[in-house]
Parts: C-alpha cells; sequence; structure tokens
C-alpha cells in the first residue's frame, strides 16, 4: 500500500506512543502512588507516636478527662476517624469518634479507588504500673482521591504530550513531503513536455537540496539537448523542403524538356519532308506555263510549304523556351547532393563515388535543375572515363579567390568550383581542345554521344561560369566549373585596393 | 560540268536534291550515309559535296571532318532540318540547331543551309562555294 510521508509519520508515532505512553502512564502513577502513600503513612505515624509519649509523660492516664482531649486532638489534627485508648480492660473513646467505625486492627494501606478504608494503627503505652493500648483509624479516602487526582493529571499530560507529538509528526512530515511534492510536479511538468519550472527546491534537509539541484542540471541538460534536437529538425525540415521543391522543378523541366525534345524532333522530321515538297514544286513551277491552272495550284503548294516552314520555326521557339534557364542565386551543395543521388543509381558498385563537400558555401548565380543536369553529364563523363574498370568519380566543391583579367585591370574574385575527378585514363594533348565541342567523342558507337561535354560547356556559359580541364595521361581527368559567388551573398570579394593595400 | 555528290539519309531529300541540281545543270551523285559517300569520293572526284548533318550511325559532322581531312579540294555544304534531336537527357537549349551548324562550320564546312530551302539557295551556295575552291586552287 502506497501512503505519503506524512501519514507514515504519524502512524510510526501512533506506533511508538502505543508503547511508550501506558509504559510512562504507569511508572508515573507507580511513582506518584508510591510517595503519596508514603508521606500519608508517615504523617499518621508520627501524629500517632506523638500521642503515645503525651500518654506516657506525667500522670496523663490517671485523668479521663485528659486522655479524652488528647484523643480529640489526634482525630482533629490527623484526619483520624477512630481514637480510642484500652487501660486495664476499660476504653476511653474519643468523642469525636465516626459512628459506625468498628476497631479492625488492619495496617496494610493499599489505595483503591472508590473504596473506603480505614488504616488502624496500634501503640502500646508504657507506665511503671500498668500498661495500656492507643489505638487510632485514620481515613484513606482523602490520600486516595490526591492520587487518584494526580493519576488524572498525569493522563491529561500524556494525552496533550500525544497529540502535539502527532501534530509535530504531521509537521515534520509535511515539510519532508513538500520538496518532494515540489520536485514531482516539476518532473511532471517537465514530462509533459514544458521545461521552464525550476526543479531547485527551498529545504533545509541536505538530500533533497542536492537531489533538487541534480535534477535541475539535468533538467537543464534536456532544455539544452531538446534545443538542439529542434534546431536539427527544423534544419532537416528546411533540407527536406528545399529537395522537394528542386525535384520538383526538375520534373517540371524534365516534363517541358521532353515535349520540348519531341518538338524539336518534329520539327527537324518536317523540315526534312518540306524540303522536298518547296524543291518538287519549285521544279514543276518553272517547267509550268504561267497563268494556266496548274502553275497556280504549284504556286499554292509552295505557299502553304513556306506556311508549314513558319510553324516548324514557331514550333522550334516554342521547343527553346521550354528549356530556357531561370537563373537565380543558389546554393550549389543540395544541386551537388541531388546529383550525386541520381547518379549513384545509375553506376554499378564497382565505381567508389566520392564526395568531397564541407560548406557552408557562398550563392552563384544558376539554374538548380540546369546545374543538376551539368553535374550529371560531368559525372557520366568521369564514370565513361573510367572506361568499365573499378575507379573513382570524386565530386566536390571548394571556396576559392581567383585572379580575374578584366580590361579595367585584375582583379580578384570569389568563386566557388565545382570538380569533378575521375581516375580515369586521362586526355590526350591532341584532343584536350576539342573535347567541348558537339559530336566530339573518344567513345564507341552508342557509348557516348560526344554532346555530353558540349552540355556542360552550353549550361556553364549561361550561368556565366567557365569550364577548365585539368589532366594526366594514365592518372585521370579533373573538370573545374568556376562560378562567380553573387556579390549580395555575404561572402567578401576582394577588390585589388583591398588586398594591395593602395599599392596603385 | 561539276559534279555534285549529296548525302542525305532521307530518300526523298536526295531525290529532290538530284532533280533540281540536275536540271541546274551539275552531274549529280547521291549517298545515303557517311561511309558511303566516302567511298564514293573515292571511287570518282568530285567538286561539291553537300552533307546532311544528322544522320544516324555516323553523323554529318564527322563526315564532314572526314572528307576536309581526306579531300581538301572538295567544297563541302552542310544542311540540317534544325531542331533539336539527340537523346531526351540532353537540353534542346544546348544542343541547338545554332550549336551544331557552328561545329559543322568548324569541321569544314564552306557553306550551312537549313532546310527547307529554296532550289536557288543551294544553287547560289553551289556557286559560292565553286568559286572559293577555285579561288583556292588560283591562288595555290
Amino acid at each position: 500500500m502506497k501512503t505519503s510521508i506524512s501519514v507514515r509519520m504519524a502512524m510510526f508515532a501512533i506506533a511508538m506512543h502505543a508503547i511508550v505512553l501506558p509504559a510512562l502512564y504507569f511508572g508515573f502513577s507507580l511513582v506518584v502512588t508510591r510517595s503519596d502513600t508514603d508521606l500519608f503513612l508517615q504523617h499518621v505515624r508520627t501524629l500517632s507516636r506523638n500521642l503515645a509519649e503525651e500518654l506516657e509523660l506525667g500522670d496523663a492516664l490517671g485523668s479521663p478527662t485528659r486522655v479524652r482531649n488528647l484523643l480529640d486532638q489526634a482525630v482533629i489534627n490527623g484526619d483520624g476517624v477512630y481514637a480510642a485508648l484500652m487501660d486495664n480492660g476499660g476504653e476511653i473513646r474519643s468523642e469525636l469518634n465516626s459512628p459506625g467505625v468498628k476497631w479492625l486492627g488492619r495496617q496494610d494501606f493499599t489505595f483503591r479507588p472508590g473504596r473506603n478504608q480505614i488504616y488502624f494503627i496500634s501503640l502500646p503505652i508504657s507506665r511503671p504500673n500498668h500498661t495500656a493500648e492507643l489505638r487510632l483509624g485514620f481515613d484513606e479516602q482523602p490520600i486516595a482521591e490526591q492520587i487518584q487526582f494526580a493519576m488524572h493529571r498525569i493522563l491529561w499530560v500524556l494525552v496533550v504530550y500525544l497529540c502535539i507529538s502527532l501534530t509535530a509528526a504531521v509537521v515534520w512530515g509535511r515539510s519532508l513531503s513538500r520538496p518532494v511534492m515540489q520536485l514531482q510536479r516539476a518532473s511532471r511538468k517537465i514530462a509533459s513536455g514544458s521545461y521552464a519550472q525550476s526543479m531547485r527546491v527551498k529545504t533545509g534537509i541536505m538530500e533533497l537540496h542536492d537531489l533538487g539541484s541534480d535534477l535541475d542540471s539535468m533538467r537543464n541538460e534536456l532544455v539544452g539537448v531538446n534545443q538542439r534536437l529542434q534546431i536539427e529538425m527544423t534544419e532537416k525540415m528546411r533540407a527536406q523542403e528545399h529537395r522537394r521543391e528542386l525535384e520538383l522543378r526538375l520534373r517540371n523541366r524534365q516534363r517541358l524538356e521532353t515535349v520540348g525534345t519531341l518538338a524539336g524532333g518534329i520539327a527537324h522530321e518536317f523540315n526534312n519532308v518540306l524540303l522536298p515538297i518547296v524543291l518538287f514544286s519549285e521544279a514543276a513551277l518553272a517547267e509550268s506555263s504561267k497563268s494556266t491552272a496548274i502553275h497556280d495550284d504549284l504556286q499554292e503548294i509552295l505557299n502553304q510549304a513556306y506556311r508549314a516552314k513558319e510553324v516548324v520555326q514557331k514550333i522550334l521557339t516554342f521547343s527553346r523556351g521550354a528549356g530556357a534557364p531561370e537563373l537565380d542565386s543558389i546554393d550549389l551543395k543540395p544541386v551537388v547532393e541531388e546529383a550525386l543521388l541520381l547518379f549513384r543509381a545509375l553506376v554499378p558498385a564497382t565505381v567508389d563515388v566520392r564526395v568531397e563537400l564541407t560548406g557552408p558555401y557562398p550563392l552563384v548565380r544558376a539554374d538548380p535543375v540546369m546545374a543538376v543536369q551539368m553535374i550529371m553529364n560531368l559525372c557520366t563523363n568521369a564514370y565513361q572515363a573510367l572506361q568499365h574498370r573499378s575507379g573513382s568519380v570524386t565530386v566536390g566543391l571548394r571556396h576559392t579567390v581567383e585572379q580575374v583579367d578584366s580590361e579595367a585591370g585584375g582583379t580578384q574574385r570569389g568563386m566557388v568550383v565545382l570538380f569533378v575527378t575521375d581516375s580515369g585514363q586521362g586526355i590526350e594533348a591532341e584532343t584536350l581542345p576539342r573535347i567541348f565541342e558537339p559530336f566530339f567523342t573518344t567513345r564507341g558507337v552508342g557509348e557516348g554521344t560526344g554532346l555530353g561535354l558540349s552540355v556542360v560547356h552550353g549550361i556553364a556559359e549561361t550561368f556565366g561560369a567557365t569550364v577548365s580541364v585539368s589532366t594526366e595521361v594514365g592518372q585521370g581527368t579533373t573538370f573545374n566549373v568556376h562560378f562567380p559567388v553573387v556579390a549580395s551573398s555575404g561572402v567578401a570579394e576582394f577588390s585589388n585596393e583591398a588586398v594591395a593595400g593602395g599599392s596603385i | 560540268m561539276k559534279s555534285i555528290l549529296v548525302i542525305d539519309d532521307e530518300p526523298a531529300v536526295r531525290k529532290a536534291l538530284q532533280r533540281v541540281l540536275s536540271k541546274a545543270g551539275y552531274a549529280v551523285q547521291v549517298a545515303d550515309n557517311g561511309p558511303a559517300g566516302l567511298a564514293a569520293l573515292a571511287i570518282q572526284s568530285v567538286d561539291i559535296v553537300i552533307v546532311d548533318i544528322i544522320m544516324p550511325d555516323v553523323n554529318g559532322v564527322d563526315t564532314i571532318r572526314s572528307i576536309a581531312l581526306r579531300f581538301p579540294e572538295v567544297g563541302i555544304i552542310a544542311i540540317s532540318g534544325g531542331g533539336n534531336f539527340g537523346p531526351a537527357q540532353y537540353q534542346p537549349y544546348a544542343i541547338q540547331t545554332e550549336a551544331y551548324l557552328a561545329s559543322a562550320a568548324i569541321a569544314g564546312a564552306h557553306a550551312i543551309l537549313t532546310k527547307p530551302f529554296k532550289s536557288a539557295d543551294v544553287v547560289h551556295a553551289i556557286a559560292k562555294v565553286a568559286n572559293r575552291v577555285a579561288g583556292a586552287e588560283t591562288l595555290n
């Protein structure tokens, strides 16, 4: 069974007092009874002895009146109820004797509440000529009542003591349970997600105070962990949001491109169909005599063929518009991550795809979808450079400052360099100048179209970026795309003056 | 009489050019792909070659490059339907007509025509290229 601290303390106090209080009560009553009894007996015995001594003095026994007076005095002084002198068979009684009291000669004083008893004393009186016996009886009632009163008082004192100690137990228990309950409330609040409440408690109990301090430092740690977790979650959600947005744009773009490619393909086919129509019509027209129906008909065919050419031109314009870049200030890091996600899915496990991204990187001007395709093309080219052997493709970003030569002289500009390195065969010196030409390929038929790197070059130009290549035959090749940092991206761009320190 | 070789994968285009150029007074041969055209050139000398750029297997740019390399005296006219082509993963904007026509020029084409062109256009281009070749010969 579970009970609170104060209830336990009260129960403990009650259990303790159930043993201690009866013992105390009986102890006290024993002491009180004995001491009062002793006092009483001492008193009545002294009184009796004094009377006997007086009766022995002089000739007291000779005068019955004197004897009676003395006996009366003893009754009055000692709360006696009976006094008599037995002398030679005669009896002199105090006239103050209580009626009905008979000489019983009992001397055992025992305290029995609620019972009237009389304590009898017999003393011999010795004179040279004769002997007599002094008989006295004292009422035990008053002293018994006194004892009983004292015992009642003891009982009350103990009851009051019991009440005080129970109250003290409850109060003390409360003072113990109060900080514990305070801790409990605080920990419940923490459990329900509110961390503001301090766990420190005001208490004189060292252990509880220390426990509170320890729990509070635990709470502080928890608050820190919670904040870190929340920040991480927010960042993760933002990254996910970003990725979703990128994926959506990529998908939209791909759909548009499919339409564009289709339209472009149709345009190509149509132009091939239109050329014979135009040429044959012109040939026929030249051979037909003017102002004949055939001549007019052929002219009409030719006109319609030209009109078809215009329509095809419109389709072409549309197909180009479908792939038009949307330049924006973007962070390349998620773009590289997205491209690698696609690339990893395409290459076999023998290719070790490595990433070198530290960041954060300053913003550059680019279209994320086109950038993904550019990275994909560079990666595909790097993979093909491995020629089905195992090797590595490393993709990464680097933030550098580069010297840019212009008409106004050299300036230094912040650049984000995208690099794709392969461990392939490298590029021969004579083929190097031609790698960005459309249709140029060193691969066999069906392995590459020869368009990948020209696409990379085209996209880089669209971004205002430049492509550089470093290669060593047998060692591998690195393609670097140098993106100028957007001026407002918060990363310092160094002008000549700033770097040279006014040396102009 | 000038002799002309037409290399195009489209039969209708070959037939139409043959008709127009024969009528204009040229001796016209045709081939339906690059290697066949090169083989024909090796057998019989030709003054001017008209090459389509976009053809299956061996593309026109490679064909032009080979012709320019092996038969430098031959005048080359590149023709193309324009538009976009190639695998879907490449954007249409990057491989535009201009881009591959430009690469044809780099490869060694002396004139470039986009389909559909008029009979007069191709005759004019042939005359220009022939003069250029003639000029080059006189220079030599």
